[in-house]
């Protein structure tokens, strides 16, 4: 739906021009109108004077004024027509005028001409065979004024009416403009707000997943870990009773897979957000400094590592699940660049007034944020959402426990900080992670 | 102009003349034959003569005097003051004979007999006297010349006498249509 924008009034001008042109030419017809009225007024008394003029020829050439007399008294019957008279080369032959009107006197020269009250004279010359022989004259009243306006009342009622019309229909469509224009901003916030409440949807249904699916591999994880235990403490009282012969290697086998199952157990533990975590107050640009050979090393020849560590605030959190988070994300860096690259390592302190784009779940305040980036392959939209589920990965079978990231998204959480994931394909990958400030209490 | 100023002239004239006459009639027409003489003059422009009644465009209007003259140099001043597209000839005739020639004709007292011959032919008779039939007859009323008009005899000779004329007849005499 296309609308007007909101500054254009040129309807309710142009009407209004119309409306305006429309009694404009209301008036010019109106006084059109009336000089043609008035000239036809003229004329038609100008007519009557010259058939009277027509037919007292011979009353004025053979000097009959009884004769003159009773063609003048003809006119008596038109109650327009005030006085007359027929006046020869001698003077006057014949007259009438009504009462309060002046008895007309010889006129000087044939015409036709109105007065200002409404009174209209005719002189019209008698002609025999081409010469005049007398004059004939005429007064009679016009049609006063306020009765002509009448006739023309119905021609400006006619426009005024017009105008009303045009003014009504304007004034309507600004209605409906405004209307319509009221209903499309709803409108608009209205998808806006099923949009939002479609991704918070969205939204906790993932997390209502993981929590499930935390709280259910939590459980089977403890227990797994107890049995584990058992296994491994029978597994030790047979080592002490076998002695040093061949059997002790099948002894040391299993003890080593089920040190690997306890593995996998704390892994599951800390995605579920349940493993036991001793947090202490730790300096996260020191611990990635500590790191950098280690990283280097895991990293390899081909890639480049640079980093920008300007932290300074401090955070509590579990050192070692810390560097373990940190080995995952390199790892996956490193991974995601088969050719070379670079990986960057960054942290800083941030104070953010609300969340960044992008990271709608982050809550405003002190963070440090460390962020691991890489020049690497990216992923799809797709990837990127299901990234931190765990089990799910892109890696070749056998090379990924797909337990990477979300491990390192349930220790984040755990440790209250947050985890984003920036990335599309064949731009990198950068993840960061918000910890919060660590208040000092003491201080 | 001139022609209206003449009227006027000619009007004053006739007052003058009719108090000249009261003193001194018989040599002058009385002021009854002057104004008898204008309309004498005046008459021709209501009257349609049928066509071929002249000779060509210019003719002139034959008025005749048939008998006495009761009017003199009157008429001939009247006949000369009309302006109009035919100059009025004014002719006094010794004998009816030459009467066919005329278009107006004016039968003075002690007119002779017009002849036969005359019934047909367009000539406009016009009298003062009940004496002599006329197809228009002067009357005095109320002290006016007003006339009389046979409208009947008019027609039978084949003239055509303007309704204007008509109206300010005293009479009018008509036969069937």
């Amino acid at each position: 739906m296309t609308l007007p924008p909101k500054g254009s009034r040129w309807p309710v001008g142009l009407a209004a021009g119309a409306a305006l042109l429309l009694l404009l030419l209301g008036v010019v017809m109106a006084h059109y109108e009336d000089t043609l009225y008035s000239q036809q007024q003229q004329r038609s008394f100008q007519d009557l004077a010259e058939i009277l003029a027509a037919s007292v020829t011979a009353a004025i050439e053979f000097d009959d004024s009884k004769a003159a007399q009773e063609y003048v008294d003809a006119l008596k019957v038109n109650p327009a027509i005030l006085a007359a008279g027929v006046f020869s080369a001698q003077g006057r032959i014949a007259a009438f005028n009504r009462s309060g009107i002046a008895p007309l006197a010889r006129p000087q020269s044939p015409g036709t001409r109105e007065s200002g009250d409404n009174i209209i004279s005719t002189t019209v010359p008698v002609e025999q065979k081409g010469h005049v022989v007398g004059f004939v004259s005429l007064q009679a009243a016009g049609e006063p004024p306020a009765r002509r306006m009448a006739r023309y009342l119905g021609l400006i009622l006619l426009g005024a009416m017009a105008a009303l019309v045009i003014a009504v229909l304007n004034l309507s469509q600004v209605a409906l403009v405004s209307r319509a224009r009221q209903l499309s901003d709803v409108n608009a916030r209205l998808r806006q707000e099923m949009l939002e409440r479609a991704r918070t949807e969205e939204a906790l249904r993932q997390s209502q997943k993981m929590e499930a699916i935390g709280q259910l591999s939590g459980g089977i994880a403890h227990d797994f870990n107890n049995l584990i235990m058992i296994a491994k403490g029978n597994l030790m009282l047979l080592r002490r009773r076998t002695g040093l012969n061949e059997h002790l290697r099948f002894v040391i086998n299993a003890d080593a897979a089920l040190d690997r199952a306890a593995g996998l157990t704390q892994r599951i533990l800390a995605f579920s957000r349940q493993q036991a975590l001793t947090p202490r107050p730790i300096d996260i640009s020191e611990l990635v400094r500590g790191m950098a050979d280690l990283l280097r090393h895991s990293a390899g020849e081909t890639i480049a590592i640079r980093t920008d560590l300007q932290a300074k605030w401090l955070v509590s959190c579990d050192a070692n699940q810390m560097e373990n988070v940190l080995l995952n994300l390199a790892i996956n860096a490193r991974d995601a660049m088969p050719e070379g690259g670079t990986l960057a390592l960054e942290t800083r302190d941030i104070v953010l007034d609300r969340a960044p784009d992008g990271a709608e779940e982050v809550q405003p305040g002190s963070y440090v944020q460390l962020s691991v980036s890489d020049t690497g392959l990216g992923m799809s939209e797709e990837v990127r959402h299901r990234a931190v589920d765990p089990f799910f990965t892109t890696k070749p079978q056998g090379k990924g426990t797909g337990l990477g990231l979300s491990t390192s998204f349930g220790f984040v959480r755990q440790s209250r900080g947050y985890l984003t994931i920036d990335s599309a394909p064949a731009k990198g990958t950068r993840i960061t992670i918000y910890m919060p400030k660590l208040q000092e209490q003491s201080t | 102009m001139t022609g209206q100023t003449a009227r006027i002239w000619h009007a004053v004239a006739g007052a003058i003349v009719l108090g000249a006459l009261a003193c001194n009639a018989g040599a002058q027409p009385s002021l009854e034959y002057a104004v008898k003489a204008e309309y004498l003059a005046k008459l021709s422009p209501f009257i349609d003569w049928p066509a071929g009644s002249f000779d060509s465009a210019a003719a002139p209007i034959n008025l005749c005097l048939l008998g006495a003259d009761p009017f003199g140099a009157v008429l001939d001043r009247a006949a000369g003051a009309e302006v109009l597209a035919r100059v009025i000839a004014v002719r006094r005739l010794p004998s009816p004979d030459l009467a066919d020639s005329c278009h107006i004709l004016y039968l003075g007292a002690a007119a002779p007999a017009l002849p036969e011959a005359l019934g047909g032919r367009p000539v406009l008779t016009v009298s003062d006297s009940d004496a002599i039939p006329a197809m228009i007859q002067f009357v005095i009323r109320q002290n006016h010349v007003r006339f009389i008009i046979d409208e009947d005899a008019a027609r039978r000779a084949g003239l055509h006498i303007s309704a204007k004329l008509l109206a300010l007849a005293i009479a009018v005499k008509r036969g069937p249509p």
